[in-house]
C-alpha cells in the first residue's frame, strides 16, 4: 500500500526568456494506491500525472507532503535507505524503442538485475537463468526464442512485455505503467492492458496507470480507482465505470467528450461538454484552475477555490463548486 | 487553371524497397480512388505501408525504395508517378500540401515560423510576399491562433497542438487543394485532437479540398472521413464509406481491428486483441493473402492464392472468405 498526502512539487523554468516563472505541476495531491490494486491518473498533457508518477517511482523529488510505503514515511529515512522501498516500484515506459539498451540480448537485460537481486539473497546462477524464463513466461513471451535476441529483432509488443518483465525481476510491488500502450499497435494494445491485470491477478502486484486515452484504463480491471488531474489538482476521483459513465465535474466531462466517436456503431453523448478555450498553464488563477475554460463558470469560480469533496448520491469526489451529472460519453447505437 | 478539389485514382501501385533479400513490397498493386472534395482514410497499423503509400502521392518515397509498378492520376496534374525532378518540386506545395507524421518536430528549430514560411514562398516563386503572410495570419486566425505571434514564434515556444496547426498552415498556404495529413493527432492528447480534427474537416469544406489521412487509430477516420480503407502488409484490404465499414466490416481483419478498439462502455471482455502480430517487410509472405497467419477464417486457397480486391456495390474487399459466401450464399456457414 502506498499513500501521498498532500504531494506538492513547482519546477523552476530555466533559460533566458522564462528564467525564474515557476510552474506549479502539482498542488497537494492525496491518494492512495492499495495492495494488488488498479489505480489510473487521466488528464491532458502538462497536467501534472506524469510527474506524480515519476514521485511515486522515486525518480523524481517532491517540495511538500508525505509519501508512505506499507506505513513507513519516506520523509523519516535518509535517501539511502529509501531505496529499498522504491526499488519494489518499478515504471514502465511509453517507449518501448528506447526503453532497453539495443547493444544488449534480452538475456544480458534480464541478467543484471537478476544478478544483484541474486546476490541480495544469496541465491546462484543457475536460479537466474531459471528466474529470466520464468519472468518472461509470465508475459506471455517463449524464453528460448527471445532470450538471445535483441531488442531490434522483437516487435514493439515484445518489446513491452520484455520491459515489463525487466520489472518483475526485482519482485515489485507496484508497476507504474506511463502510458504504456500508446505506442503499441492497436490489434495489440489490448494483449498489454490485458497482462497487466492478469499479473494483478496472479502476483498481487498493484498497477498504477497514467493515461490521456481513457477507456484504455478500464481494461487493468473494472475494481479500478480513476483520478482526473487537472493542472496538479485533483478535480474527480472514484471508481473507473462511474467517473467514465456518470462524471459530475466539467473537466472530466470535456476529457470525454473529446474521445472519438465510431459513427456507425455508436451514438454521441446528448451533452458533450466543449472547453471555451485552450489549456494556458502560465495564468495563475485565484478561483478554480478550470474556470477560464469552464463553459458553466459562475461568478463564484473566479474568486474561491474548490476542493474535493464527496459528492452527495454517488461514490466519487470531485472538486467543483456546481457538480452536476452529463451524458457525455458515446455509447453503442441499439440493434449493433 | 482555376483550382477546385482534384480527384485522384491510384491504380495498380506497387512500390518496393531495396534489402539485402532483395526488392519487398511496402505497398502492393494497390488501386484506390479519392473522389474530388472528400476525405478519405487509410488505417493501418505499423508496417502495413500506409505511410509509403500516403508518400507516393507526392512520389515521394526515397531510396533504397522506389514506385516499381502502377500510376497516381491527379486531375489537372497527369500521373505523378512519372514526375521528376523539377516537375516534381513545383506540384509539391502548389497542387498537394503534406503535413507530415510528427509535424511536431518538422519544423527547423533555429527559425521563426515566419521565416520559414518565406522560404517557402520563395522556393515557389510566390511575388506577392506580403499576400503569403496576409493569408497564413487569415489560415492560423481560422484555426484559432494569433498569427503575427505564432509567425513571430520558435517551435519551441508552440504547443504541440499549435505546430501541428501551423504544419496544417504550411500545407494549404500556397492554395493546394489536394491535402495529405499523416497522423496528423498522433502524440496529442484528446482534447487537442479533437480541437484538431474539427479543425480539418472546416477547413476541408470551406477551402474545398480533398483530403487524405492515413492514421493507426481508427477513432480519428470515424470522426473525419467519408470513406475508409483499410491497409494490412501492403495490401488495401477493405475500403467503402466510413459508417458502413464500422456497422458491418466484412474482411476478418477489419472485424478483429475494431474488435480491439477499448470501449468507454459496454462488456470489457467483448473486445479482444487479435492474435499473432502485424508482418514486418521481410515477413510479408510472398504468395497468398497477407492476413491468413492472424485469420479465423483461414481456408486452403488462402495459402496460395492472394485474394482480388473485388467490388460489392460500394465496397471493396479482398477475402476468399467474403467471395465465397457472397457468391455462394447456400455455403456461408461452412467458413463462418
Amino acid at each position: 500500500m502506498i499513500t501521498g498526502k498532500g504531494i506538492t512539487k513547482t519546477f523552476k523554468q530555466r533559460g533566458s526568456v522564462l528564467a525564474g516563472r515557476e510552474v506549479q505541476a502539482l498542488r497537494g495531491v492525496d491518494f492512495e494506491i492499495p495492495k494488488g490494486g488498479a489505480v489510473s491518473f487521466i488528464g491532458e498533457s502538462g497536467c501534472g500525472k506524469t510527474t506524480l508518477g515519476r514521485i511515486i517511482a522515486g525518480l523524481e523529488t517532491y517540495d511538500g507532503g508525505e509519501i508512505g510505503i506499507n506505513g513507513t514515511l519516506m520523509s523519516s529515512l535518509k535517501q539511502k535507505q529509501r531505496q529499498p522501498y522504491f526499488r519494489r516500484i518499478q515504471m514502465i515506459h511509453q517507449d518501448p524503442y528506447s526503453a532497453l539498451n539495443p547493444t544488449r540480448t534480452i538475456h544480458q537485460t534480464l541478467y543484471a538485475p537478476l544478478k544483484l537481486r541474486a546476490k541480495q539473497t544469496g541465491r546462484d546462477e543457475k536460479w537466474i537463468d531459471e528466474r529470466a524464463a520464468e519472468v518472461l513466461s509470465l508475459v506471455g513471451l517463449d524464453p528460448g526464442s527471445v532470450l538471445s535476441r535483441y531488442p531490434h529483432q522483437l516487435s514493439g509488443g515484445m518489446r513491452q512485455r520484455v520491459v515489463i518483465a525487466r520489472a518483475l525481476t526485482v519482485d515489485p510491488e507496484v508497476l507504474v505503467a506511463d502510458e504504456a500502450v500508446s505506442m503499441i499497435d492497436v490489434s495489440l494494445r489490448l494483449g498489454i492492458l490485458a497482462l497487466l491485470k492478469d499479473l494483478r491477478e496472479r502476483l498481487g502486484v498493484s498497477v498504477l496507470f497514467i493515461t490521456h486515452d481513457v477507456a484504455t484504463s478500464r481494461y487493468i480491471g473494472d475494481d479500478g480507482e480513476m483520478y482526473v488531474i487537472y493542472r496538479g489538482q485533483v478535480v474527480e476521483r472514484g471508481p473507473v465505470d462511474t467517473v467514465i459513465a456518470d462524471p459530475v465535474h466539467p473537466y472530466t466531462q470535456s476529457l470525454l467528450s473529446a474521445i472519438p466517436v465510431l459513427h456507425g456503431l455508436e451514438e454521441p453523448g446528448a451533452q458533450p461538454v466543449v472547453p471555451v478555450e485552450a489549456m494556458d498553464g502560465s495564468q495563475e488563477a485565484q478561483g478554480c484552475l478550470f474556470a477560464s475554460r469552464c463553459p458553466f463558470r459562475q461568478d463564484r469560480c473566479e474568486t474561491e477555490r474548490p476542493v474535493l469533496q464527496v459528492t452527495e448520491g454517488a461514490p466519487q469526489e470531485h472538486a467543483c463548486f456546481y457538480p452536476e451529472r452529463r451524458d457525455v460519453i458515446a455509447r453503442p447505437m441499439s440493434g449493433v | 487553371m482555376a483550382k477546385q478539389a482534384p480527384g485522384v485514382r491510384i491504380d495498380g501501385l506497387t512500390v518496393v524497397y531495396k534489402t539485402p533479400a532483395g526488392e519487398l513490397p511496402a505497398v502492393r498493386d494497390v488501386s484506390l480512388e479519392l473522389k474530388p472534395g472528400t476525405i478519405t482514410g487509410i488505417v493501418g497499423e505499423s508496417g502495413s505501408g500506409k505511410s509509403t503509400m500516403a508518400l507516393s502521392l507526392l512520389n515521394a518515397v526515397q531510396p533504397p525504395g522506389r514506385i516499381q509498378h502502377g500510376s497516381v492520376e491527379i486531375d489537372g496534374l497527369g500521373d505523378v508517378a512519372k514526375f521528376r525532378g523539377e516537375e516534381l518540386r513545383k506540384a509539391r506545395g502548389r497542387h498537394i500540401g503534406y503535413v507530415f507524421q510528427a509535424a511536431q518536430n518538422s519544423l527547423n528549430p533555429l527559425k521563426t515560423v515566419g521565416k520559414q514560411l518565406l522560404d517557402l514562398g520563395r522556393s515557389h516563386g510566390v511575388e506577392d510576399l506580403r499576400a503569403l503572410v496576409r493569408e497564413a495570419k487569415d489560415l492560423l486566425g481560422r484555426m484559432g491562433l494569433d498569427g503575427a505571434r505564432v509567425l513571430d514564434s520558435h517551435q519551441h515556444e508552440l504547443s504541440g497542438g499549435m505546430r501541428q496547426r501551423v504544419g496544417i498552415m504550411l500545407a494549404l498556404v500556397l492554395n493546394a487543394h489536394l491535402v495529405v495529413l499523416d497522423e496528423p493527432t498522433t502524440a496529442l492528447d484528446m482534447i487537442t485532437q479533437s480541437n484538431i480534427l474539427k479543425i480539418v474537416r472546416e477547413v476541408h469544406a470551406e477551402r474545398g479540398l480533398t483530403t487524405l489521412v492515413i492514421t493507426h487509430d481508427i477513432g480519428v477516420v470515424a470522426e473525419v472521413a467519408d470513406r475508409l480503407a483499410v491497409m494490412y502488409g501492403g495490401r488495401l484490404v477493405e475500403q467503402g464509406p466510413t459508417r458502413e465499414v464500422l456497422a458491418d466490416p466484412q474482411h476478418p481483419y477489419t472485424r478483429g481491428l475494431i474488435r480491439a478498439i477499448p470501449r468507454l462502455v459496454g462488456d470489457i471482455n467483448e473486445a479482444q486483441a487479435l492474435p499473432g502480430r502485424p508482418p514486418t517487410l521481410a515477413t510479408v509472405p510472398k504468395e497468398g493473402c497477407v492476413f491468413r497467419e492472424r485469420c479465423p477464417l483461414r481456408m486452403d486457397v488462402c495459402d496460395t492464392v492472394d485474394p482480388a480486391a473485388q467490388a460489392y456495390g460500394e465496397r471493396i474487399v479482398a477475402c476468399h472468405a467474403v467471395d465465397s459466401a457472397v457468391k455462394v450464399p447456400s455455403r456461408e456457414g461452412e467458413h463462418a
